[in-house]
């Protein structure tokens, strides 16, 4: 592109490159970090699984929580389905939404979706691990 | 040629001066030496001598503790790295003094070796040249390198932990216990397993909505984000198929209900709850499923949709946002 010839830039390498080095770096040291912790307080292993018995609270992942709270609202076939439409229209998202941006203003349109989306999720989260 | 002799002679008194230096030192620290080991059969010698012990801990050679820090496995270390530096020397210092010139850095004289061979800087040139423009070093544009580190981090504990773990019912639990209290460093790598998967999950998410706000996803970019959507699927995948592997409560029951919720699908839901649990209850079968495509088919779908990413960016570089 003729046009980012003229802003400012540095080399890849050796000067964006040291800075991408730098991230992994410090994410490392996190993750030698989290390894020195679960030295002392290791991740464990609950009781051992007994297809006889039933445990009265059984909650997935956080990851999966918000839909597994969803669940306990809406008929299960839906909260079944909903996810898997989800997922399938965010996938094809790109080819309905097709207009380059001409200002800022659908930007932040996205922005607020996104943020009522997370808080939706992380509110459902918290709600279901809480109860 | 003078001086050829002068470096053979120094190379040859420097390997003696080693191997003497490294001999006296293990007479001094080795254990009881094994000579005494007796054939079953043959009569006793006269000699009143110690039933030489049996070695119970043969990894306790490497690690340290069987004969403190001067076991076999440090000692061969340290003496090798003093003798590769000595000799690194005395080649150099011949070198320099044959030919009169200065000395070439070993890594350059074998990426000069390569170039020579496979013209790797052709290929390589405009890739380390590219210029970076300053807008794309902004902490927001590295969640997605963060979650590629991740999954090499994953990949690598991952490894660490399938040389331990066990995927049948009777022997992952024990297998997952082992690893947590036996293995060395067992529990520091499961922990980093076990967080790294948490903050792939965050990453991840996180860069779909840094692409999706900026509207990364526009054209020509569409199927960079198709491939995208589908890693993020992956991941979720992995973390649904990995959480039933130590097999105790929580991983059974959670595994019961996640396939329970799949198996409501309209249409397909029978056929994914049959697959998942390769049958209609939670067996064996189920665990060396979720085992196998934990380990193999989701890491090499991952792979290969992460190469397919990869590239697209690359080639169409990152969108420039107004």
């Amino acid at each position: 592109m003729s046009e980012q010839k003229h802003e400012e830039s540095v080399p890849f390498y050796p000067d964006h490159l040291a800075l991408e080095a730098k991230v992994a770096l410090g994410v490392g040291i996190l993750v030698v970090i989290i390894g020195i912790i679960g030295l002392f307080i290791p991740v464990g292993v609950g009781a051992p699984a007994d297809p006889m018995d039933t445990p009265a609270h059984i909650k997935p992942e956080w990851y999966f929580l918000s839909l597994y709270q969803l669940l306990r609202f809406i008929p299960k076939t839906l909260g079944a389905t909903a996810p898997v439409v989800a997922v399938l229209l965010i996938m094809v998202w790109p080819f309905l939404d097709r207009k380059p941006d001409q200002t800022t203003k659908t930007r932040q349109i996205r922005f607020w979706f996104s943020l009522v989306a997370v808080i939706i999720i992380i509110a459902l989260t918290i709600w279901g691990e809480v109860s | 040629m003078k001086t050829v002799y002068r470096t053979i002679l120094f190379t040859l008194i420097s390997v003696i001066l080693i191997a003497i230096s490294a001999a006296v030192v293990h007479a001094y620290t080795a254990p009881v030496p094994a000579s005494a080991v007796r054939a079953e059969g043959v009569t006793q010698p006269l000699t009143d001598s110690p039933e030489p012990e049996k070695d119970t801990c043969i990894q306790c050679h490497v690690d340290g503790s069987f004969t403190n820090i001067w076991t076999p496995f440090l000692r061969w270390i340290t003496f090798g790295a003093a003798g590769a530096a000595l000799l690194f020397g005395v080649a150099r210092s011949a070198s320099v003094w044959n030919t009169r010139t200065a000395w070439v850095p070993i890594p350059k004289r074998i990426t000069s070796w390569l170039d020579d061979r496979y013209q790797l800087s052709e290929i390589l040139e405009p890739i380390l040249s590219k210029p970076v423009p300053d807008w794309q070093r902004r902490w927001y544009y590295c969640l997605g390198g963060l979650t590629f580190f991740l999954f090499l981090v994953q990949g690598a504990t991952g490894i660490m932990l399938a040389f331990y773990y066990k995927p049948t019912p009777a022997e992952a639990y024990a297998s997952i216990q082992f690893i947590e209290n036996e293995v060395m460093l067992g529990s520091a790598v499961r922990m980093i397993h076990h967080w790294s998967a948490n903050g792939m999950i965050v990453m991840a998410c996180a860069h779909m909505l840094r692409v999706f706000i900026m509207g990364a996803y526009k054209p020509p970019r569409e199927l960079n984000w198709v491939s995208g959507v589908l890693l993020l699927v992956m991941t979720l995948a992995f973390g649904f198929t990995g959480y039933l592997l130590p097999w105790d409560q929580r991983a059974y029951w959670a595994t019961t209900v996640g396939t329970e919720i799949a198996g409501s699908i309209p249409v397909i839901g029978q056929l994914a709850f049959i697959f998942l649990r390769a049958g209609w209850n939670i067996t064996s079968l189920t665990l060396t499923r979720f085992f196998g495509l934990h380990v193999l088919i989701l890491p090499l779908i991952t792979l290969g949709t992460m190469l397919a990413h990869f590239l697209m960016v690359r080639k169409q570089g990152i969108m420039k946002p107004l």
